[in-house]
């Protein structure tokens, strides 16, 4: 299988023109409606073969359900796709060279963890496979114990070990960090990174894009069921703008600039930390000359200018359209709160 | 083939010592209480009684040595519903039949080949039951000197064989029950609870507000079939009805099974 060159963002109309066989999975309008709630929605995705794709949303944005569909455990109401070549419909065909951790690990908990895994085993012919996955992920010496005696980061790792299984060109797991301690989740990383070192595909989601995003060549985000963002971390980071960060010698001041600033058509966002008020300016440095001539005449003394390039983790905010993190307004928001009181300084 | 490797993945599962000690010492306890009763309470041969009374004559007949293994039928029964459909209720309820099914996508011959699975299990159990029940049968006849001459020859075995080979019937019928509802409700307390309500107390409420139904309640000819036959269906009858019922819904938990979506 050819891993395709994203160069550009995928849209809707580059998945459907992406051939099956380039892309390890590939839907088009994949849409999952309960009842009148619409958990997925016209999703059009194209996993390049042999990536590790991180698949990206907040707590109920639709990725079990994709994932489920994907395996045959969900029937789509609409839509189609191709996991490895085969349509959705033919599920039974491509499991096979499939492994997946849906929902994070369940199994039989008085039941030891070579014995889950020999039940599932059993059923493709795969007892020669058992010890060796759980040796590949450190669990042969518990592997007589019940897996009820067995700590968070074991299940999650008996469940990737049954993900192994049957040697999957295609690793499905979601939420494998679920609960998982920093040395836990960098523990998995490098797991996922060694099995795409093997030349898997793996597809992992979690609601946490700071906990993959190391590892990800590329990224798929959704929210509330739809595609937010198909493309490499580089492309997400492009998504968004470099900003000017601004600081006047009071809080006063700042938010008479962002005023004025907003009078010649930039936005200019108000960030207040106690009693410290920065500016985000949308521009890049080649304005900040301009700005400060504009601060000089109106008799602001700026203190502070510099540009920043945004973090993965706002780029993903930016995507998201929301910001959840203590005393940010809403980004990509124009000018929020500059008329608003609540400024304290004193000259 | 799937139907094959379904059926020894689910032993790994049935080989758990705490089921076997659970489920075999279960129905050890009930057939032995059954029979130490059974034999305790018959009535002394000499005097009068009442047409059907079990009496120590009756006992030291062929027959007497399967006496109290005919008697456990309800019980055995719902023993082997508990246990089949917390087997399959159990795969939904722990979340596992996910994992079951992206390695055996064929819903149908995995389910058929699991359940295959139980009902050997639980035909191992009828057997376990039979050594117990003589085990128990002798012992209190010792206690109340019941000639057991008769017990050792060939039609008391032959007899205790077609016990066993009924029981076996009417245990896997009662399984079958147990894994549809299963499989139907999806989780393995509310299945056993609505197989229990409704083969023991709700069965037994409308036979005897209408009697006539009898002949037609499945818990009923399940007991039936136990028997070898009842006042309420020969043994022929109750096997038929309860084919059609068991194949009825059968077909029901299949069409169920493969069609509804996965959402635990
Ligand atoms: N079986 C179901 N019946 C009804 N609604 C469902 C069902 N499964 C999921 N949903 C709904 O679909 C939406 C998406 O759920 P899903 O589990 O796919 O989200 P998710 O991205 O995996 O979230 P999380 O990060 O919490 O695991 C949610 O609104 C959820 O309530
Ligand atoms: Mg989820």
């Amino acid at each position: 299988m050819v891993v395709p060159e994203l160069d550009t963002l995928v849209r809707p109309d580059d998945c459907r023109r992406t051939p099956p066989g380039e892309c390890a999975v590939i839907t088009t309008g994949l849409t999952k409606r309960f009842g009148r709630r619409v958990a997925v929605d016209r999703l059009d995705l194209a996993i390049p073969a042999g990536s590790i794709t991180g698949f990206v949303g907040p707590n109920g944005a639709g990725k079990t359900t994709t994932i489920r569909m994907l395996l045959g455990l969900m029937r789509p109401t609409s839509g189609s796709g191709f996991v490895l070549g085969h349509p959705l419909k033919e599920y039974r065909t491509y499991l096979a060279r499939v492994g997946a951790l849906i929902e994070g690990p369940t199994f039989h908990p008085t039941l030891s963890g070579r014995d889950n895994l020999l039940v599932l085993a059993r059923l493709a012919g795969l007892h020669h496979r058992v010890d060796p996955v759980l040796d590949r992920v450190g669990l042969l010496r518990r592997a007589k114990d019940p897996v009820r005696t067995y700590s968070l980061g074991m299940c999650q790792r008996l469940g990737i070990a049954a993900a192994l299984l049957p040697d999957p060109e295609l690793l499905v797991l979601d939420e494998p960090t679920n609960g998982l301690d920093p040395h836990g989740i960098a523990e998995i990383r490098r797991m996922l990174q060694s099995f795409a070192d093997e030349g898997r595909t793996v597809l992992v989601s979690s609601h946490l894009l700071a906990e993959i995003e190391q590892v990800c060549g590329h990224l798929v985000v959704i929210e509330d069921g739809r595609l937010v963002f198909q493309g490499s971390v580089a492309q997400l980071l492009a998504a968004r703008a470099p900003e000017l960060v601004v600081r006047t010698e009071c809080a006063e001041e700042t938010l008479r600039l962002a005023r004025i600033i907003e009078g010649v058509g930039r936005t200019a966002r108000v960030l207040r930390e106690g009693d410290a008020v920065t500016l985000e300016v949308g521009a890049d440095c080649s304005w900040a000359g301009a700005l400060n001539r504009l601060a000089m005449t109106a008799g602001i003394t700026v203190v502070h200018l510099a540009q920043r390039d945004s973090t993965l983790e706002e780029a993903f905010f930016a995507i998201m359209g929301s910001d959840p993190r203590p005393g940010r307004g809403t980004a990509g928001d124009t000018g929020t709160g500059t008329g608003g009181g609540g400024g304290s300084g004193t000259c | 083939m799937l139907i094959l490797r379904a059926f020894s993945s689910e032993w790994v599962k049935l080989r758990r010592r705490r089921l076997w000690f659970g489920a075999y010492g279960a129905i050890a306890g009930v057939v032995v209480l059954t029979t130490v009763v059974t034999i305790a309470g018959a009535a002394s041969s000499a005097g009068h009684h009442p047409a059907g009374t079990l009496t120590l004559a009756t006992l030291s007949r062929a027959t007497g040595l399967s006496r109290g293994l005919t008697q456990s039928g309800v019980l055995l029964g719902a023993v082997a519903l508990s246990i089949a459909a917390a087997q399959f209720g159990g795969e939904f309820s722990h979340g596992t039949l996910r994992n079951l099914l992206v390695r055996a996508p064929r819903r149908a011959s995995l389910i058929v080949g699991n359940g295959l699975a139980v009902l050997s299990f639980l035909v191992g159990a009828v057997i376990v039951a039979a050594i117990v029940d003589i085990g128990a049968a002798v012992a209190m006849a010792q206690v109340r000197d019941v000639a057991t001459g008769a017990w050792t020859t060939g039609s008391a075995m032959a007899s205790l064989g077609q016990i066993v080979g009924d029981m076996a019937l009417s245990v896997c019928g009662y399984a079958v029950v147990g894994m549809v509802l299963g499989v139907v409700l999806r989780s393995s307390v509310i299945a056993i609870g609505a197989g229990l309500a409704l083969l023991l107390p709700i069965e037994s409420i409308i036979s005897s507000a209408v009697p006539s139904t009898a002949r037609w309640l499945p818990g009923q000819l399940l007991d039936s079939l136990a028997q070898g036959g009842s006042a309420q269906a020969s043994f022929g009858a109750a096997l038929v009805t309860t084919s059609i019922y068991l194949a009825g819904i059968v077909v029901l938990a299949l069409v169920a099974f493969t069609r509804r979506d996965v959402t635990t």
